[in-house]
């Protein structure tokens, strides 16, 4: 069965716009997370956010926003972008360059993208607003590319000229991690030779607001440790957006370019709850198959695995859902793997969590630590025997395996592996 | 023949013959729609949805089309004529047209159709068609492309004597090209081994260039069709040569009517090699007839099967138009 490497990775998180200053902030714990300033309204019960800065996409026009310096984004590409299409650009053109792609590379029949985004409910309500107001056919002509779920990979399909498989995912905080397990089976199966994986999300009120009502979100007024998965104390997540592009290869792909792969992707598992629209089983029976799922697919036996990122939100359910089902795993072989949460850091990507914690964990296996997990005062007793670990560990781990879970009860692990 | 069909009435409404009075918000909301738009076309809007005077639109048009063109590419518009294209020379697409139109309907209070818009070529066929709207005039017929094929198949003149390669025709004008191949005959003996094109045969080419025109771009009389075979040059004055033209020069022709009153229609036309003049007429004058008064003797008496006239000329057989400039 054909090998897949993880060669190329590029980051526009709230912790970081590069692959440096993202490493830097999980080896050091620093978060993201701020007193997000279009929240700080008596209306408004949510105070924290964890937005991506330098860039301003306030204006529901997109000819106002304004980038880093060095990012400069034609009228012409940038009139079917929402920002979380701009964050996603950004990180795939990292992603190409710290992959050395040439354009060639990136544009042939054996070279495809799958992304997961949630669209850009921003700019859907500010078209449907508008059509309201002023009548039907004044609709922005590319509202709809801009705005709808699809709007990441319509985008950047067109734009680095994507000749092979693409599609979109939409598992909701599962999606992204879909879209790499997919795109590794089109490699294993020989479809495509070279796949790109991209997570994004707006990442802004629209984007996070309406989870408010469904209680999910954290109401904490303290940055520093709003968002605290597997403490007692935690209250729900702390919304982020951004954009994470990862490059996947074939090992003859790697072997050909001759580049140093940060790790090898093993292989994935997924599975379902079927249990509730948006509550996570409360033994964790989805996680814990999706997990049986992918350590068996990939002949790992759970005592070999060294680092989970885990996907806890910092929600009370769910994180205590994703406790039992580690426990279920890991504790009949005695295993203690070191567990952690980056969502302390970051805060929940939705869509974005899956590919950007698998580039976590990718820097990890190839930098040689584990990051810790933040923000815990007093560890939830559901953890009971599990190593989460709550400081940044200089260990290179062999094994590592990322979870997510989704609405609707969707779940995927993947487990990574050092290149050698 | 669609294009000879009258326009749709409900195309020809006029919009805002009596301006609606322009309130401080208005004027606010029209500065923020345009606010990526020069400063002229703010002030030529305003005062346009003050005073509903349509002088104000081009103005406007041009700077709505500019605020959508790439920078690097805004220079063209500068001192951009009518045949400035849209999408081959400004690099508008299909969904950029879309984004004009919408700004174009929000500032100027008025609603355009899709297949209004299809025809929209040019410049100038952008600023005629949003003045027709205003003005409740019927539009004009859209610039038509004729390849080299459709202009042999509707003139008189023929190879070897067609000294067209391709043209555009607008109810405004014609422009064409022309390619000294190398092996027109005459050049041989014109001059001894110096092939020169003859200034004669260049104000043939405008002539023939405003043949066409007149069997492709001009709105006769209601009814009244010009025959192909009653068109004859009549006289022209200050012709003048500027620039020799020898094989692998393209010409590049453009007539525009100045008076046309049956029997006769006066043009100016000009010929460029690049940006070089090579010549120019300051008047062409030819001579035309309506199909309808002389209807050419039918050959095969199959045609007359049911007595009437037919509405389009049959084939002509071919009058070269007689160019009368000394070289």
């Amino acid at each position: 069965m054909p090998r897949v490497f993880i060669t190329g990775l590029g980051f526009i998180t709230s912790i970081g716009n590069d692959a440096v200053s993202v490493t830097q902030s999980l080896r050091e714990l620093r978060h993201g997370l701020e007193l997000y300033p279009p929240f700080q309204t008596p209306e408004i019960p949510v105070k924290v956010a964890a937005p991506v800065r330098g860039f301003n996409t306030a204006s529901t026009d997109a000819e106002d926003w304004t980038f880093p310096a060095g990012i400069s984004i034609k009228r012409e590409l940038l009139r079917g972008m929402s920002p979380h299409v701009v964050y996603a650009w950004c990180a795939m053109q990292q992603a190409i360059a710290d992959a050395k792609l040439g354009e060639a590379d990136v544009s042939n029949d054996a070279t495809g993208l799958y992304a997961a985004s949630g669209g850009s409910p921003y700019l859907m309500g500010h078209m449907l607003e508008r059509m309201h107001k002023l009548g039907v056919m004044r609709c922005s002509p590319l509202g709809i590319v801009a705005s709808i779920s699809g709007a990441v990979q319509f985008n950047l399909v067109a734009h680095f000229k994507i000749k092979g498989s693409s599609c979109g995912f939409a598992s909701a905080c599962a999606s992204s991690s879909h879209a790499l397990g997919f795109a590794y089976d089109d490699l294993v199966l020989g479809r495509q030779k070279r796949m790109f994986v991209v997570g994004a999300e707006d990442g802004n009120m629209d984007a996070i607001l309406p989870f408010a009502g469904m209680r999910a979100l954290s109401l904490s007024t303290d940055p520093a440790t709003a968002s605290r998965p597997f403490d007692t104390g935690r209250d729900g997540f702390v919304g982020t957006g951004g954009g994470v592009v990862l490059v996947l290869e074939t090992e003859d792909e790697v072997l050909r370019r001759g580049v140093t792969p940060y790790c090898e992707v093993v292989g994935w598992g997924q599975s379902s709850d079927g249990h509730n629209v948006a509550i996570s089983h409360p033994e964790g029976l989805g996680l814990r198959a999706a997990m049986t799922n992918a350590l068996r697919s990939t002949g790992t036996a759970p005592e070999t695995i060294d680092y989970i990122n885990a996907h806890a939100t910092s929600t009370p359910i769910g994180d205590a859902s994703e406790a039992r089902a580690l426990r279920a795993i890991f504790q009949p072989s005695g295993a203690r793997p070191a567990i952690s949460s980056t969502k302390a850091l970051t805060g929940h990507g939705l869509s974005l969590a899956g590919a950007m914690e698998s580039g976590f964990c990718a820097l990890a296996v190839r930098d040689g630590f584990m990051p810790g997990s933040a923000h815990i005062n007093q560890l939830d007793p559901e953890c009971e025997g599990l190593n989460i670990i709550r400081t940044t560990l200089s260990q290179q781990p062999k094994f590592a395996l990322n979870n997510v879970s989704g609405f609707g009860g969707a779940n995927v692990s993947i487990v990574f592996k050092q290149a050698r | 023949m669609p294009d000879a069909a009258p326009p749709n009435p409900g195309n020809a409404k006029p919009f805002l013959a009596t301006p609606k009075p322009f309130a401080p918000e208005d004027e606010a909301s029209l500065r923020e729609a345009l606010k990526r738009c020069s400063p002229s076309a703010f002030e030529s809007a305003v005062q346009y949805r003050k005073t509903g005077n349509p002088e104000h639109v081009p103005a406007v048009v041009i700077g709505i089309i500019e605020r959508f063109v790439e920078p690097d590419l805004r220079i063209k518009l500068k001192d951009a004529d009518d045949d400035l294209r849209l999408i081959e020379d400004l690099g508008i697409d299909s969904l950029t047209m879309m984004e004009i139109v919408i700004l174009v309907e929000d500032v100027l209070q008025m609603s355009i159709n899709n297949d209004e818009l299809r025809n929209l070529r040019t410049v100038g066929d952008v600023k005629m068609f949003i003045d027709c709207k205003i003005r409740g005039l019927a539009l004009p017929k859209p610039t038509k492309f004729l390849p080299i094929e459709q202009i042999a198949a509707v003139m008189p003149i023929q190879p070897p004597f067609l000294f067209l390669n391709e043209a555009s025709v607008s109810s405004s004008g014609a422009n064409g090209k022309y390619k000294i191949s190398g092996q027109e005959l005459f050049l041989q003996g014109h001059f001894k081994n110096n092939p020169v094109m003859p200034a004669s045969i260049m104000l043939e080419a405008l002539g023939q260039l405003a043949v066409l025109f007149l069997l492709e771009g001009a709105t006769p009389e209601p009814g009244k069709v010009i025959s192909s075979s009653m068109i004859y040059f009549t006289g022209c004055e200050g012709v003048r040569a500027h620039r020799v033209c020898r094989p692998g020069d393209i010409l590049t022709l453009s007539i525009k009517p100045k008076r046309m009153k049956m029997p006769l229609a006066t043009f100016e036309g000009a010929i460029r090699v690049g940006q070089e003049k090579a010549a120019i007429a300051e008047e062409i004058t030819l001579t035309f007839g309506y199909a309808e008064a002389v209807v050419p003797p039918p050959a095969p008496p199959a045609a007359e099967v049911n007595g009437t006239a037919p509405t389009k000329p049959t084939t002509p057989s071919a009058t070269p138009l007689r160019a009368a400039a000394s070289a």
